[in-house]
């Protein structure tokens, strides 16, 4: 605990690394590109949250403890900010290098679902009162859901054309997939900017982590102490 | 005024990336602070149900 603390804290060192000038110029995005140090750890953490309340939606199924509902539903929350963390910054960036904020590219699209999917799943645990009939139906709910987590971050905006780097181009003249013309949408990190990457993703991860214990922890004493007063 | 930030973003792109850094931190406090104050509840729950076990 003592050393994902201290990674939370000593965290901010990573937006600056020393050998930031080394970082290759993208044509296009300049120092733009660096939003990919904070941009996509914020959506891999979605992932991550999501996955998590999956496990807990499958280990209360099994047990029928409602710890573990309490830890699935905490995950869903980080996961929903995370999520709204990624569209956000993903938009503000997109004001600046596609010129508006909002473009229905397929990442936007399918982030879009996601959230509509998350956002049902939250709106359907605050509208029923049963402890029980609340937590399997989430439980279910969130492993339904992450069903699609995996087709619609990693494997749609990769195969369909785009604007976000990762998809697909075509020749507008030819209309075929080609590739390496748009800098853009055919990024490449270098090895510098790979590492501060990695970093940056794997201290996030410990950030989510201490932020989910926090959280579930908090939940979970408020549950037994209103339990116990009534 | 809005133009004139616009303008000034697209010429000084490191900032658009310490502006959205600076989003991504405000999300995280928040989640924090909410979380903080779940904890406040508690101590204030506890502070009241051990008040009321004196009385008692």
């Amino acid at each position: 605990m003592t050393f994902v603390i201290i990674a939370g804290i000593t965290f901010p060192i990573v937006p600056q690394p020393k050998v930031w000038y080394e970082f290759p110029i993208i044509p296009g995005l300049e120092e733009k590109a660096k939003i990919i140090f904070f941009h996509v750890p914020t959506a891999w953490l979605s992932v991550i949250a999501f996955l998590m309340a999956m496990i807990y939606g499958i280990k209360y199924l099994r047990k029928r403890n409602i710890d573990d509902d309490i830890k699935s539903f905490a995950s869903l929350q980080l996961g929903m900010m995370f999520t709204i963390l990624a569209t956000i910054t993903g938009s503000i960036w997109a004001k600046f290098t596609w010129g508006s904020f909002w473009h229905w590219d397929p990442r936007e699209t399918s982030i879009f679902i996601l959230l509509l999917i998350y956002g049902s799943l939250l709106a359907l645990r605050s509208a029923i009162d049963n402890e029980d009939k609340r937590a399997s139906l989430s439980a279910v709910y969130s492993i339904i859901a992450f069903l699609t987590v995996p087709f619609f971050i990693f494997i749609m905006p990769r195969i369909m054309v785009g604007l976000h780097p990762g998809s697909l181009e075509l020749d507008p003249d030819t209309g075929k997939v080609i590739q390496g013309t748009n800098p853009v949408v055919d990024f490449k990190m270098n090895a510098n900017m790979r590492i501060v990457f990695f970093i940056s993703l794997f201290t996030f991860t410990i950030l989510y982590f201490w932020m989910y214990q926090l959280r579930y922890k908090a939940l979970i004493i408020k549950d037994k102490i209103s339990k116990k007063i009534i | 005024m809005e133009n004139g930030l616009i303008g000034f973003f697209e010429k000084n792109s490191i900032y658009i990336v310490m502006f959205i850094i600076l989003v991504v931190w405000i999300g995280i406090f928040l989640f924090m602070f909410r979380t903080d104050k779940h904890l406040k509840d508690i101590e204030k729950e506890l502070q009241s149900s051990s008040s009321k076990g004196k009385e008692n």
